[in-house]
């Protein structure tokens, strides 16, 4: 296989780390504008107060990107444990 | 396949950027993330030295967030080594971004940091996506695309012997 090619690790690896960020972004997002007002996951007066949360617990959103991150990197370790002496990176 | 090195990001982990103007451009991201890091560690190294204070009262506010435990253990345990490591660290991401050396290392620290201030400022006012995942997602960004083979000094360390002996060093340089 050329090292230009994802393979079927590849392809869980990138598929799941990314899925999961924009689940937490994108995906949770819709869920939240359709929520109703505040329409975001904090809103705050002028103080800095939080006067009213999203439909979602901002710490269920930044998990799910967290976990994508976290996949992202481990993937990234893997690589590079596994790459063998003159295969491109 | 060989390491090409007239096309230095082709490879399973990047995409080609065959444009001129798209080399330049990925160079000029990697000079400005490097000088956003850079400055902030330099204004915190001139303003408190290797005692950054805030740095450890900071992780230890984060318990209620999702990072929580990670941070609340290294603001109560390492409270010091915080205090040196976070104007220090940023200096260090942002010098080898702005020369281009062990990108893709100094990428992944910056992204620990990001992630850390993503968290932790909880600053949702407009939304999760904020100018820290931004930031976070820029240093991922240096990675994916190995942004210290433009115009940065990882090309020439790349291509020093030790490391074409030790093609796994490309994972933190580039």
């Amino acid at each position: 296989m050329a090292s230009n090619q994802l393979g079927t690790i590849d392809r869980v690896m990138i598929y799941t780390s990314t899925g999961l960020i924009l689940l937490g972004v994108v995906v949770l997002g819709i869920v939240e504008l359709l929520d109703g007002a505040p329409y975001t996951a904090v809103k705050t007066n002028n103080a800095g107060e939080v006067v009213a949360t999203g439909g979602i617990d901002p710490a269920i959103r930044t998990g799910l990107v967290m976990a994508g991150i976290v996949l992202l990197m481990l993937y990234g370790a893997y690589k590079m444990a596994t790459t063998d002496s003159g295969s491109s990176v | 396949m060989a390491y090409d090195t007239s096309d230095p990001t082709a490879g399973a982990f990047d995409i080609s950027l065959a444009h001129p103007v798209a080399v330049y451009w990925v160079a000029l991201l990697r000079v400005i993330t490097g000088w956003w890091f850079f400055h902030s560690g330099m204004s915190k190294l001139f303003e408190n030295g290797l005692d950054y204070g805030y740095g450890p009262i900071y992780l230890q506010g984060m318990g209620d967030t999702v990072l929580g435990p990670l941070a609340t253990w290294m603001g109560f345990n390492f409270p010091d080594l915080i205090a040196a490591m976070v104007p220090l660290g940023e200096l260090l991401i942002g010098l080898g971004l702005l020369f281009g050396v062990l990108v893709r290392l100094a990428s992944f620290f910056g992204m620990f940091f990001m992630s850390l201030f993503w968290v932790g400022n909880a600053d949702f006012n407009h939304g999760l996506v904020n100018g820290d995942l931004m930031g976070l997602l820029m240093f991922a960004t240096m990675i994916v695309l190995a942004a210290g083979r433009y115009y940065g000094l990882d090309a020439l360390i790349e291509q020093t012997a030790f490391v074409q002996n030790h093609p796994r060093l490309r994972y933190l340089l580039g």
